[in-house]
């Protein structure tokens, strides 16, 4: 068998284990719950807040990582080692245990200043952008700096030559170069914090038509023994998820490429 | 290099889980518990371990989270929950064998607040001032949670009502979790349960709610899982936690050891358990 063949039976496999999982999850579907379930009022809050959460979180993500992954890419200054290590923590430390670090930091007195005089984080909606945003940050950061790390630096210098100043020869050649890596990072950050569950429910709760994004309508679902129920918002959150993710990638496939 | 690997080798095979020989085998026993009963359910199977060299394995989470487990799983010997609500639930489902129902401990509502009650909460009232963050246990899944909207739905007008949902910042997902909003100062009170106080004594005070406010007295059942294939393993626990020296441990932790011992802490005879049917606004569809 070729390597061809090899890797594209591998491919397949992987897909087959994703796909056997949710075809499991129609041993307990009953179609009429699935509607009920899909247009009630509480279902719709759960996605419409998934989704803002999640965006918010994701583009705020990528804002701070473009700079930070430039850093990393290009320049070299003390403590470069331990910012570099650093952005492993929320895959090292669990999502939860990550949650329970906010919610600690903001029983501290710097913390508790900024809930009584800024934003209300712990149990608010906030907190759940926060917790995506942390969650994401570190992948975020890796992922864009991975795509720096594969644009030579001579043609920054080339267009510094030329006279363009460092910020321009960034926006003018490094961007647009790693457009493609950039979207990736955003995009995984996106799924990542649309899926997020630990840190979101130990910083912000589980409160319907609050703070329940779907990934805790599920938990809470289950915490019901409610299986029928838990079986229809994980379809619907699979279809959410991966009918965006596929979408997106049609698209940017085709305005990358144009 | 070489003797590196191989010493780094022999320490990962050394650290798998399967390499260290434990008891637990086909003669140890899977329990299913709410975290209602954490602490001194973790006690009393380490003293029965000890006393019949029976391992027992515990999963504790949301009364309702282990019972969706244990369904889901088909396996477990004994389903351990917060109240009586969810051994409900589980009798409809056919996880449990009723006929082996047995009720091991009592537990009576009550306010739980901050060490030295920094916000002077003193009753139920107090929980509907403006500026009070209040959590309740998730009343969809959590028993404790249950009770706390019984005891609003019964004690509060609408402009109470109101202003309680008003202060009411978050359902925390777990008994457990309940108790812990008030260690981590994340609420100023909770409606939980008077056990509280002795989870955490120094940073947990009970604040008691009057005769009139408290509907029913809570139980933790057990019963044996219909996914049981050890019977009379999981008969011998129970027998264990309802013996003298189980009923010693539940009570050192403060839990009331009879419906007796829980009226005179009331302060009046309330009936025990029962089912509470959560209203259609604590429930959005």
């Amino acid at each position: 068998m070729s390597l061809r063949r090899v890797s594209i039976l591998f491919a397949f496999s992987t897909f087959a284990l994703f796909a056997v999982l949710v075809l499991s999850l129609l041993y307990f579907y009953r179609g009429g719950l699935f509607i009920e379930t899909l247009f009630s009022e509480r279902t719709l809050f759960s996605i419409r807040l998934s989704i803002y959460s999640a965006t918010v979180a994701a583009v705020l993500a990528t804002a701070l990582a473009v700079p930070s992954a430039y850093a990393l890419s290009r320049c070299d200054f003390p403590g470069k080692d331990a910012v570099d290590t650093i952005l492993e923590l929320p895959m090292i430390v669990s999502p939860a245990a990550l949650g329970a670090m906010l919610l600690i930091f903001f029983n501290n007195p710097l913390g508790n200043w900024i809930q009584t005089r800024g934003a209300q984080f712990v149990f608010d909606s906030n907190g759940i952008i926060l917790a995506q945003f942390v969650t994401t940050l570190g992948v975020a950061t890796r992922l864009t700096k991975a795509a720096m790390d594969e644009i030579p630096q001579r043609y920054e210098d080339v267009a510094r030559t030329l006279g363009a100043s460092p910020a321009a020869a960034f926006f003018n050649v490094t961007l647009p170069l790693c457009r493609r890596g950039l979207a990736a990072a955003f995009i995984l950050s996106w799924a990542k914090a649309m899926g997020e569950f630990g840190a979101t429910i130990t910083l912000a709760g589980t409160m319907a038509m609050k703070t329940e994004t779907l990934p805790i309508a599920i938990f809470m679902k289950l915490s019901t023994a409610d299986i029928d129920g838990t079986v229809v918002l994980i379809l619907i959150m699979t279809a959410i998820g991966i009918g965006t993710l596929y979408a997106v990638r049609m698209i940017s496939r085709k305005g990358l490429h144009a | 290099m070489r003797y590196g690997l191989l010493l780094l080798s022999a320490l990962l095979f050394s650290m798998a889980p399967g390499f260290c020989a434990t008891a637990h085998g086909e003669e140890g026993l899977l329990v299913f518990a709410g975290a209602a009963s954490k602490p001194p359910t973790e006690e009393a199977a380490k003293t029965f371990e000890k006393r019949t060299g029976v391992k027992v394995d515990l999963v504790f989470g949301g009364s309702g989270f282990v019972l969706s487990q244990m369904i889901l799983a088909k396996k477990g010997d004994i389903y351990f929950p917060g109240s009586s609500d969810f051994m409900e639930i589980a009798r409809k489902k056919g996880a449990v064998v009723a006929e082996t129902e047995r009720k091991v401990v009592y537990l009576v509502q009550a306010i739980n607040v901050q060490k030295g009650n920094p916000k002077g909460i003193h009753g139920l009232r107090d929980l509907t001032r403006p500026g009070v963050r209040v959590a309740i246990a998730n009343p969809e899944g959590v028993c404790v949670g249950l009770y706390a909207v019984e005891t609003i739905e019964k004690e509060f007008s609408a402009a109470d009502k109101a202003a309680f949902k008003r202060n009411l910042v978050n359902y925390m997902e777990s008994c457990e979790k309940t108790a812990t909003a008030i260690s981590l100062k994340t609420v100023d009170a909770v409606i939980g349960w008077s056990v509280f106080q002795h989870w955490d004594p120094a940073r947990i005070e009970t604040i008691p709610l009057k005769k009139s406010e408290i509907s029913r007295i809570g139980y933790i059942p057990v019963a044996i899982s219909s996914f049981s294939n050890n019977k009379v393993r999981a008969r011998q626990f129970i027998d264990f936690l309802l013996s003298e020296e189980g009923k010693a441990i539940y009570g050192k932790y403060h839990y009331f050891m009879s419906p007796e011992e829980a009226s005179a802490w009331i302060g009046a005879t309330k009936p025990v358990g029962g089912e509470y049917v959560l209203p259609a606004d604590w429930r959005p569809k």
